[in-house]
């Protein structure tokens, strides 16, 4: 990591000038507050006293008034805009980011029709209430100016803005003379021909233990204050789309993508969450308490508080506040704006095979063997940019690769797919049909003179393709038709990588802030949201060439709001080192809070060789992370599963079949996650929000509600101490071993990583090992149900085709587990019509597990074909010298399309 | 009962369940029935019960696979939809048709067979014949070392008795020298003391050219890797290469600017005054955007550009026997310093298991060519033809015996011509002693070597064998080292150290270190051929080369009789009315 390549606040203008405001900076003040196209509105405005003692920072002391909007959406959402007036004409219109709010959100919208007016005690205008949601408002105080959101009746707050009077928008000006508005960074000049134009607030979270999210930072789950007593020096959290060389752990700097949306937790208020929809650069203090100690501000409220500075250099504010108040409801609230996560194909949730680079068609053929002579299941097989021409993406190195197709369709013959990568600086080179077509076309960012920007990537001197326009997305998704893309088939998929963009020769290896964009947008102004705009089209692309009937599969570095509908993104370039395998679980973890639930980190670490057991233990954790995908750079040794002795394979195979025994409950969870916005993994505190000592901890997750997982992340270590949460009691999956719940608990960990069954449960499997998912598709399933203290458990199962939209047409399969009574029922939440598309499968059930049940039945009666069949001890896990030792259903054999019961006698 | 995937040999187990009607899984972790036999279900965790379907993920289905060889395939491919035993019975289920391919597989494979075996008989003839001469070989260099031995103890002797001579002559020469000196000396010293201060300016000039000596040098320096090039590398390549060093230089100016390291650290021509920050700014600004960018990009590749496949090393070393001196003795010592790390590191990238099985498929490349290398034992002797002739030694003897008797060493002045005569013969026979010594030297260490439980790897000894892919030509030197040539660049890829696996496997080690990474090493797997050949060449991660050797030091006497045995077992499996043989 080069430190001094990257700007930190101080040498950030904008940064340093609103890092050293003090409270109550902000005169601000309401004025002209009124209900208009349902909305509250209102002009913000310096008073006359204020605007006579501007100091020598004239800039800060806005002279025309900012309009102020506040809407209300259902189910708990609040959204803030502020930005200049149009009707006083300023220079530009500033950037709104499009394309990220959902189309569908504005008919959420609640018409609002009136407001009442109090006064706040000790103030001396007026405040207007207007109603929030249930049980909620939302109140615009007007001198001095605040927006918060408080629970009706105890008038408790739950997020508040500007209640320390932090903020501070740059409106824009014309430029005077004598005006240097230039900013150097080392050997970068960024003209800045617009000025200054930044923006910042506080925001308070109240009721909160902790904040989480922001992401990208390798970082805690939990956000460690950045600023305030007892800090001695820290950098806010950056978000800034950057391609870090080496970055390391423990760090606030901004890495590969951004989503400036925070939630926080505490015990309690529950959950909140904010979001600002900014594609600028920002930073966020998370301010430590005690920081306000110097003012005279007290916030009527003795619960404790988490306050945070938001900070960026451009845009508008556009903002949502999310009332929660339990941490899924944030979730769904956050997913009502920028929309849940695409539903994976099934492919795409196994085992992924990538280095920098399988290097031609013999050692892709090589690999794929290697698996099968080794009986490791996995999927896809991927191609780095030696694959290439020149990197010249969309084709081939026809030395390397003669026969793409061919060796595609091979791949294909055993379900398996292949992905490609594509980055969007396109060499500069006349004979290139992409550049020739994108320059003849204009379709390249332009540098700030207006000419194509040259910058300089893997190809050498490359344009960028100017994604933010839909004309040129449009274009460029047309380029994945297999017409276009010689050498691709339907069994190729993309990874974009390089997206932030990463220019070589850049200011902080990215593009120049002051390059222009579509609509005379500088980059500046919407960086952050660069790489999501190249994935979205790059999507568009996979789903136009088979005319929207295939899932696409899009990897992407660089993520922002909304990314999720789009595809997959991972943690980048991490190292091989034990710290980085620990820090891949929260920056997973809070990726899925802040809805990109589809991540993974690069099994292994993509540079350095990691020793044997790092390798291993990081396949252990990540068979149970969403994205679950080997890599390595090109300097590194080889290490594909089967390279380190018969032992580790053996360890390493284990661990990629339990992912894929899991599939069924894995796909179950991205439906759900497509469904609601609730992620695939979680914090512990998603699940149990008033276990405080889950609040902190990231070292365990859940994946769904029903799987506790331990990652093990020192080397040599034969247990693992594991806090199990809640009250209920916890199956240890390797050996049916039950715990308490609320207590640490020291387990085995020498050859596996500890995983535990919450009671009250039901999971489904597939226990029958095949060469990729494809083959599975009609293999029978295995139930785990593990019964709570009142002898229940209930589960899901959601299955589809596993590729196309025709569960957009509810075909599909959705059934609901109950188990009650020593009675299994099998409930149909699937709302299928008579007449639409139908997804049938005949798949059976073949063997149920029970966990927890206090008798011990000898057969059980399955209604309503009224056949019994018997009730045994069998094993947990079917694997070599595994004894028989939990209580087994054998051969029920039900069709899980069907409803029916199943009862113990 | 139902029987389906159970091999032969395994059927004995299940005879239990129609005797007893329930058996135990081989593992003992419980008992079954003859109706959960097959029945889809898997009741043992071993996969006893299920050897016919993908129930038990542990389990292994047989193939009878009639007309080509049976096989043992995993559980998970049963009934996938994917046809893996050319009798197509794994896939029962009506799902897929498997079509019966085990004719035509099997003829392929008899084949295959039959060419091994052929390929065999043909090399285990070469083999015995090596075998027989490395023998002889070894046992002339075993000789011809005790007999260098004897006579290097003589010629010692002999030596010293010259040396003692000369030594004796030359004293009396440089008392007769001193006694003129001394005459000589008290003119010198008075011209000593007019010319004093004219020295001193003299000196002062001196220094001046040193400096300028050293600027030519560097000046020059572009042009000395141009040399190396043929004329037409020189248009296309030149500039690529002068970026690629100064880009380099770059890196570590940018770096050590970056580090602010203390400016003696600092050694950059350009640039002797170093300070920090400035620097750095001055630094990165003075990079062209295209430099940055490639200075930057170099940080993921460890190189310049993709073109650029290699590293700066490599550019700069030219075939240099010297050179290769040098390294075999420093090696050696290391020797069994890195023997262990090396055994640690070794990857098995191509652990092959079906080993020979494709030596039929190597392809005879034509520009596979092999070659005996100036090895470092091939010391010009020719002087020294007698070597055999033990009369050589006898002259000698003589010679110098008459010197000793004929020459008195106390005459002054001294008989220049005999002292000329002594000088010589003491010349000559050092000179002989050298060589021998030399030749001692190289033998020994040859003997030294490991050339197998049957010195069948002897003929290897010295030669070279070579294959040319895309660019490069690659060069194997057995006992010796390996490297890569691109045009007039010779990379590295490793020195001789050791056989591995039983010697199936050769191994060169700390051959050129790549620019971020390991140093380079190969390793070679060998295969049974009737000549020697580099049949493959590849590098699986970056600087670890592997490559495929055929040798008939591979074609074992005992294999040929194994796969002789193969092809009769597989003739008596053929079923009726297929009577290709």
């Amino acid at each position: 990591w080069k430190k001094e390549e990257f700007r930190n606040c101080d040498q950030t203008p904008f940064c340093k000038r609103a890092r050293s405001r003090k409270p109550q900076h902000c005169k601000l003040i309401a004025t002209d507050v009124a209900i208009a196209n349902g909305d509250l509105t209102a002009k913000l405005i310096t008073p006359k006293n204020f605007q006579e003692n501007a100091d020598e920072d004239s800039s800060e002391i806005a002279s025309k008034p900012l309009i102020l909007s506040l809407s209300v959406y259902q189910n708990g959402i609040l959204r803030l805009k502020i930005d200049e007036d149009p009707s006083q004409n300023p220079p530009k219109k500033r950037f709104e980011v499009p394309d990220v709010v959902l189309p569908e959100f504005e008919s959420k919208k609640l018409w609002l029709q009136r407001h009442t007016k109090e006064v706040i005690k000790g103030d001396s205008a007026d405040s207007f209430v207007v109603y929030l949601f249930d049980g909620y408002e939302a109140v615009l105080r007007s001198d001095p100016l605040e927006v918060f959101v408080r629970e009706q009746g105890s008038g408790n707050r739950v997020l508040s803005f500007n209640s320390y009077g932090l903020f501070d928008f740059e409106q824009l000006r014309v430029k005077k003379e004598g005006d240097d508005w230039e900013e150097r960074f080392r050997s970068h000049t960024d003209s800045r021909p617009y000025g200054p134009q930044s923006i910042s607030f506080d925001i308070s979270f109240h009721g909160a233990d902790f904040v989480y999210g922001i992401p990208e930072h390798a970082t805690t789950l939990s956000l460690k204050p950045t600023n305030g007593p007892g800090i001695e020096q820290s950098e806010p959290y950056r978000l800034f789309n950057l391609d870090v060389f080496e970055y390391l752990p423990e760090s606030p700097f901004g890495l590969y993508g951004s989503i400036p949306f925070m939630l926080s937790h505490g015990k309690s208020h529950g959950t909140s969450g904010f979001f600002w929809l900014n594609a600028a650069e920002m930073q966020i203090d998370v301010l430590a308490p005690g920081w306000d100690a110097n003012s005279s501000i007290t916030l009527p409220s003795d619960q404790k508080r988490i306050d945070t500075l938001w900070m960026s250099e451009a845009g508008i504010i556009d903002s949502f506040f999310f009332i929660g108040p339990k941490p899924k409801d944030v979730a769904k609230q956050y997913a009502t704006v920028t929309g849940t996560s695409a539903m994976p194909q099934l492919f795409a949730t196994g085992y992924h095979q990538c280095r920098w680079n399988y290097r031609d068609e013999e050692d892709v053929k090589n690999v794929d063997s290697k698996f099968d002579e080794h009986d490791i299941p996995y999927d896809v097989l991927w191609l780095d940019i030696e694959h290439t021409n020149g990197k010249r993406y969309f084709t081939w190195d026809r030395v390397l690769f003669p026969n793409p197709e061919e060796m595609q369709k091979d791949l294909a013959s055993r379900g398996r797919k292949m992905v490609t990568i594509v980055d969007p600086h396109i060499k500069r080179d006349e004979g290139y049909h992409i550049h020739k077509e994108a320059s003849r076309n204009g379709y390249y960012v332009k540098d700030s003179s207006g000419k194509d920007y040259d910058g300089w990537c893997w190809p050498g001197s490359s344009s960028y393709i100017d994604m933010v326009n839909p004309e040129i997305r449009s274009w460029w998704a047309d380029k994945f038709g297999y017409t276009e893309y010689i050498g691709s088939t339907p069994s190729l998929y993309i990874w974009n990588d390089m997206n932030e963009p990463s220019v070589f020769n850049g200011p902080e290896v990215t593009m120049p802030r002051d390059a222009l964009h579509y609509g005379n947008v500088e980059h500046r102004e919407l960086h952050n949201a660069y790489g999501y705009y190249f994935h979205m089209a790059t999507a568009d692309g996979l789903l136009k060439r088979e005319e929207g009937k295939d899932r696409p599969f899009v990897l992407s570095r660089a993520f922002f709001p909304g990314t999720q509908r789009y595809g997959t993104v991972w943690t980048g370039d991490n190292t091989a080192d034990w710290e980085q395998l620990r820090v891949s679980v929260p920056m997973i973890l809070t990726l899925g809070i802040t809805g990109i639930t589809f991540s993974g980190a690069d099994v292994g670490g993509f540079f350095g060789n990691p020793d044997t057991e790092l390798l291993v233990r990081w396949y252990q954790v990540a068979a149970y992370l969403p994205f679950f995908r080997g890599h390595a750079h090109h300097d590194t040794k080889r290490r594909e599963p089967w390279l380190f002795g018969e032992r580790n394979t053996e360890l390493m195979r284990e661990a990629i079949r339990v992912r894929y025994t899991l599939l069924p409950y894995f796909y179950t969870l991205f439906r759900e996650a497509n469904v609601s916005g609730v992620p695939v993994v979680r914090p512990l505190w998603m699940e149990f929000p008033n276990d405080e000592s889950t609040f902190n901890n990231d070292e365990a997750f859940m994946v769904g509600n029903g799987l506790l997982v331990q990652g093990v992340y020192t080397e040599h270590a034969k247990d693992a101490s594991v806090y199990l949460p809640g009250d209920e009691t916890w199956y240890d999956l390797r050996n049916g071993n039950a715990y308490k719940g609320g207590k640490t608990q020291k387990v085995d960990a020498s050859g596996s990583i500890p995983v535990f069954q919450k009671s009250g449960t039901i999971i489904p499997r597939k226990d029958r090992f095949r060469r990729s998912t494809a083959q599975m598709e009609n293999d029978p399933y295995t139930l785990v149900i593990a019964v709570d203290s009142s002898g229940k458990a209930e589960g899901e199962l959601y299955i589809d085709d596993g590729k196309s939209y025709e569960f957009k047409n509810r075909a599909y399969i959705h059934r609901r587990f109950l188990f009650s009574n020593g009675k299994l029922t099998s409930v149909n939440l699937a709302t299928a019509t008579s007449a639409g598309p139908k997804y049938l499968s005949d798949c059976t059930i073949e063997r149920i597990i029970l966990l927890g049940h206090s008798s011990k039945p000898k057969s059980a009666r399955i209604e309503p074909d009224d056949h019994v069949t018997e009730v045994e001890l069998g094993p947990l896990q079917i694997r070599t010298g595994v004894r028989p030792s939990v209580l087994t259903i054998r051969k029920p054999n039900v069709r899980v399309s069907d409803d029916w019961s199943i009862q113990l006698l | 009962e139902n029987l389906l995937g159970v091999a032969p040999q395994d059927k004995e187990h299940y005879k239990g369940l129609s005797s007893s009607g329930t058996i135990k899984c081989k593992d003992g972790s419980k008992t079954f029935t003859k109706s959960q036999l097959n029945d889809d279900f898997c009741d043992c965790s071993d996969g006893t019960d299920e050897p016919g379907t993908s129930a038990c993920p542990t389990g292994k289905f047989y193939c009878q696979n009639l007309g080509h060889s049976p096989l043992s395939i995993f559980s998970s491919r049963v009934n996938d939809g994917i046809c893996d035993c050319c009798d197509g019975s794994d896939e029962y289920n009506g799902k897929i048709k498997c079509k019966n391919t085990c004719w035509e597989a099997g003829k392929v494979a008899r084949d295959r067979l039959k060419k091994k075996i052929a390929t065999f008989q043909e090399g285990v003839v070469i083999r015995k014949r090596e075998v027989e001469e490395a023998k002889v070989s070894l046992a002339k260099d075993e000789a011809e070392l005790s007999r260098l031995k004897n006579e290097e103890g003589i010629l010692k002797g002999l030596v010293q008795q010259l040396k003692d001579r000369k030594d004796q002559i030359e004293k009396v020469e440089e008392k007769e020298r001193l006694q003129k000196e001394k005459e000589k000396k008290e003119a010198e010293e008075a011209r000593l003391k007019e010319q004093k201060s004219e020295e001193k300016v003299q000196e002062s000039e001196e220094s001046n050219s040193d400096n300028d000596n050293v600027a030519k040098i560097h000046d020059e320096s572009p042009s000395d890797e141009d040399i190396n090039k043929s004329p037409e590398d020189i248009g296309v390549e030149s500039t690529h290469n002068d970026d690629e060093i100064e880009s380099h230089d770059n890196i570590e100016e940018y770096e050590h600017a970056e580090k602010n390291e203390e400016p003696s650290k600092v050694e950059h021509e350009n640039d002797p005054s170093h300070d920090s920050i400035n620097k750095e700014e001055e630094n990165s600004e003075s990079l062209s955007r295209e430099e940055l960018g490639r200075t930057i990009g170099s940080r993921w590749t460890g190189k310049k550009t993709e073109e650029e496949n290699e590293d700066v090393g490599a550019s700069k070393k030219h075939d240099d026997h010297d050179h290769d001196h040098d390294h075999d003795d420093t090696h050696d010592e290391e020797y069994s310093g890195y023997d262990t790390e090396t055994e640690e590191d070794h990857h098995n990238y191509d652990d092959d298991d079906t080993e020979e099985d494709h030596t039929d498929d190597i392809k005879h490349d034509d520009s596979t060519t092999s070659h005996k290398y100036e090895s470092d034992d091939e010391i010009d002797m020719s002087d020294m033809e007698t070597t055999s002739n033990p009369s050589w030694l006898e002259k000698i003897q003589q010679t110098v015996k008459n010197f000793l008797q004929s020459v008195n060493p106390f005459q002054t002045p001294v008989d220049i011509s005999e002292a000329e005569n002594i000088r010589k013969d003491y010349d000559d026979a050092s000179g002989k002693l050298s060589k021998i010594q030399q030749r001692i030297t190289s033998l020994t260490k040859k003997l030294g070597h490991d050339f197998g439980p049957e010195k069948e790897f002897h003929a290897l000894y010295g030669r070279c064998f070579e294959i040319k892919e895309n660019k490069y030509v690659y060069k194997v030197c057995p006992f010796k080292e390996a490297t890569q040539v691109e045009g007039h660049s010779t990379t590295t890829l490793g020195q001789w150290e050791k056989f591995e696996e039983s010697y199936k496997v050769m191994v060169f080690s700390n051959g050129d270190k790549c620019w971020n990474g390991p140093y380079r090493s190969l390793t070679v797997r060998l295969r049974c051929g009737s000549k020697v050949e580099v049949a493959d060449i590849d590098e699986p991660s970056r600087c670890e080369y592997s490559a495929l050797l055929t040798t008939p030091a591979l074609c074992q006497e005992g294999r040929l009789k194994e796969l002789q045995d193969k092809l009769e077992a597989v003739k008596l499996e053929i079923p009726q009315g297929h009577d290709e043989l």
